[in-house]
């Protein structure tokens, strides 16, 4: 249409310059009025390129000829003067038309490509900022506003795990045309030769591509429906589908460059997330696997000692070849209620940890006071702790706290025992409890030899042990684990740290919510 | 239990190891113990023997406990002692609220055990809350007529939930009363699920019984349960 209109432009604007040469020549000698022919080939060169002035200059030449040259009305030129004058014209006219042609060609590839630039930094930066699954949606959006379409898709596979992503834009019945695309009559842009077993063109060039199972008369050239192939390493793993506007013409050579860059872009992202997630992955496992480890040395290990000890006592209780005294038979079974107990603690800590770890807490919350929470722990444990004199400071106007009293009860009882472990006998060890902005900490500080700098942050990783003081049995590690994970639970924090008077100091918050209907007989 | 010397006791669980351990101990202590293996054996012994006491898992494998425990009491009064595993807090509250007297977590000591039982069986054999007594437990006395609290003969001043509240506990010596029980026995039937009503009021009482905030002496707390009222010196 455009080119059309090109050449009837040429032919018009030279019908015109001519009729107003002819028109002055009346009045006024002109000398060189042919020149007047070089303003509309440069004016066409600028608006409709190269091939319409050419055409202007051919035009020109031959009206100049046959109306102003002697004799008028013919072709035939007699003066030789004449002749030169006319061939100056010609080839003044194809070289300014071309060189207006130029001009303007080169400041269309200029726009082009500062257009190209522009889509691709942004689709670049889309896609290396989010996710896959919104970044494929902008990228539609982008593309269907840059090239004017009726509807975008883009459908990639491999990028998690297996499954299609698919982002679709646009008018409801284009986008369906998308879902479609395997067999209906489209347009592909061609993109990589090395692909193995299937041709897929020439790169940078469309062509059409027919399924087989379309019926004949539905073959006709496919004008709307665009497809251009997505790679990734190689292998063909997605596809970016077009649905042009109706009657729009074919996408210039500049949008197919930018069509290319754009999928190449989308292919690797896709290849960017599949690493992502296979190292997240290896991470993972990677993670379980030394838990595991962990877990296998704990059980060989720490179970293994209380059995031991059980099996050892029980069996000697049984032998009938010695005669046990009263005391002796009392300290047998003493052990072996001693470490049948210290057996079933681990087996409840292990069990605790993997509730944790799999996430299947579901605490039970309610409203309690916290400093009673705080007095039955201090009370029950109060016998094992005998090591230490354990003091309390938790004011009296603490609101209430929403949570699980088993699991503060046991991260308490964790924090605890962990602290008089770990200090000398004789030294005091204090639990205390304030609000502090809209949380409620409580801390338990004792006095002892404080955390070594480097353990600091392994504190509470699963059996991650310090030795104990005093020649106490060693733990296996997995308290702290297990208050962290509750404490979590819970919405709150937990860390540890040492003071600066000496000896350490865990803290862990809850936050603190407003009861309302605690106030007051019910 | 009055009916014979050696109240007898019903031990249901299907561990022959657990069984054997609980019947030797029992037997030893004076006891007459019978087994059963799972739920339905028990109802039937129950039905054909006179049993005092019955000691019930309550990972039973052909039947729920709670289903046991509901079956039962549907024709008999006896106490029941529900055996149950850590983390398992909301079973046992179910099994309080639906009848059971009583609880042990697994693994269990013989004197905790022995402990459970005398206090199972004591409260079988009390009639209904006498009218007219005065309670005591420790330094504490709580007169039912005058509506009077005292300490080492130093009267304290309670609010009337208060004192409803330490009359629940100490008419109850030594049993575990759940949530849901001390609620309605206190604020009446409608309420239930008012937990937090509770907690708060336990915490005032004990700031006014107990000696020592620091050693719950009197209002144990039994973790995700209740609470347990001990009268005599722990």
């Amino acid at each position: 249409m455009r080119r059309l209109a090109g050449y009837v432009s040429a032919l018009v604007a030279v019908g015109i310059v001519t009729g107003a040469i002819g028109l002055a020549s009346t009045q006024v000698h002109l000398a060189n009025a042919s020149m007047l022919y070089l303003i509309a080939v440069s004016a066409l060169g600028i608006f409709f390129g190269k091939g319409p002035a050419v055409v202007a200059s051919m035009a020109a030449f031959l009206a100049f000829d046959f109306f102003f040259i002697q004799p008028i009305h013919t072709l035939t030129v007699t003066d030789p003067e004449e002749w030169i004058a006319l061939l100056v014209l010609l080839f003044t006219a194809v070289a300014t038309g071309q060189l207006a042609a130029a001009q303007r060609q080169r400041a269309r590839e200029a726009e082009a490509r500062e257009r190209e630039a522009i889509v691709l930094y942004d689709v670049g930066r889309t896609l290396s900022e989010s996710d896959l699954d919104q970044a494929l949606p902008a990228v539609s959006r982008r593309l269907r506003r840059e090239l004017n379409l009726d509807a975008v898709a883009i459908e990639v596979h491999g990028a998690s795990g297996g499954r299609i992503e698919r982002a679709e834009v646009g008018a409801p019945y284009a986008v369906e045309a998308t879902r479609h695309v395997a067999t209906q009559p489209a347009m592909v842009l061609g993109t990589n030769p090395e692909e193995r077993g299937t041709a897929l063109g020439v790169p940078g060039h469309w062509f059409r591509a027919v399924p087989s199972s379309t019926p004949r008369s539905e073959r006709r050239h496919p004008r709307r429906l665009h497809v251009v192939p997505i790679h990734s390493r190689d292998r063909q793993i997605g596809r970016l589908i077009l649905v042009r506007v109706p009657g729009a013409t074919t996408f210039a050579r500049s949008e197919d460059r930018m069509l290319l860059a754009v999928t190449n872009q989308i292919g690797q992202a896709v290849e960017r997330s599949a690493l992502r997630r296979e190292a997240m992955e290896a991470d993972v496992l990677q993670r379980a696997d030394s838990l595991k480890t962990a877990l296998l040395n704990a059980v060989s290990h720490d179970l293994r000692t209380p059995l031991a000890s059980i099996i050892a006592s029980a069996s000697s209780l049984r032998q009938h070849d010695v005669t046990w005294s009263e005391d002796e038979r009392d300290a047998f079974a003493e052990a072996i209620e001693q470490e049948a107990t210290r057996l079933n603690r681990i087996v409840g800590s292990l069990l605790d940890l993997s509730r944790i770890q799999g996430g299947s807490l579901h605490p039970q919350r309610d409203w309690y006071d916290l400093g009673s929470l705080i007095d039955d722990v201090v009370g029950r444990l109060g016998p094992g702790l005998g090591r230490c004199t354990v003091t309390t400071d938790v004011p009296s106007d603490l609101p209430p706290v929403f949570v699980d009293s088993t699991e503060i009860d046991q991260v308490l009882s964790n924090l605890l025992e962990n602290a008089t472990k770990h200090t000398p006998c004789g030294t005091e060890v204090r639990v205390a409890a304030r609000t502090h902005d809209d949380e409620i900490e409580v801390e338990v500080t004792d006095a002892g030899p404080g955390i070594p700098p480097d353990a600091l942050g392994q504190l509470f990783d699963p059996f991650y042990t310090l030795s104990a003081t005093g020649g106490q049995p060693r733990g296996i590690g997995l308290g702290l684990a297990i208050a962290k994970g509750l404490v979590e639970a819970h919405a709150g924090r937990i860390w540890a740290e040492n003071r600066t008077e000496g000896g350490a100091r865990f803290v862990f918050t809850l936050p603190a919510r407003t009861a309302t209907s605690v106030q007051g007989e019910p | 239990m009055s009916a014979h010397s050696h109240p007898k006791i019903l031990i249901v669980d299907d561990e022959p190891a657990i069984r054997r351990a609980v019947r030797t101990n029992l037997v030893g202590h004076g006891y007459a113990v019978e087994e059963a293996e799972n739920g339905r054996a028990a109802v039937e012994m129950l039905l054909s023997s006179n049993v005092d006491l019955i000691l019930l898992d309550l990972g039973l494998p052909d039947a729920e406990g709670l289903e046991v425990i509901r079956e039962i009491r549907t024709y008999a009064q006896t106490p029941i002692v529900v055996l149950s595993v850590r983390d398992a807090e909301r079973d046992k509250v179910a099994a309080l609220d639906g009848g059971a007297d009583d609880y042990l977590t697994k693994p269990f000591g013989a004197n905790e055990l022995l402990a459970r039982i005398r206090v199972a069986l004591r409260h079988a054999g009390r009639g209904p809350d006498s009218l007219g007594v005065v309670l005591t437990a420790g330094d504490l006395s709580l007169d039912v007529d005058k509506r009077r609290v005292t300490r080492a003969g130093r009267e304290i001043h309670m609010t009337p939930t208060e004192y409803e509240l330490l009359n629940v506990f100490m008419s109850h010596p030594g049993k575990v009363l759940t949530d849901r029980m001390l609620l309605r026995a206190v604020w009446g039937p409608s309420y239930g699920a008012e937990a937090h009503y509770l907690h708060v009021y336990v915490a005032r009482l004990r700031k006014k019984i107990e000696r020592d905030g620091q050693q719950a002496r009197y209002v144990k707390t039994e973790p995700g349960v209740g609470y347990r009222f001990m009268a005599d010196e722990p």
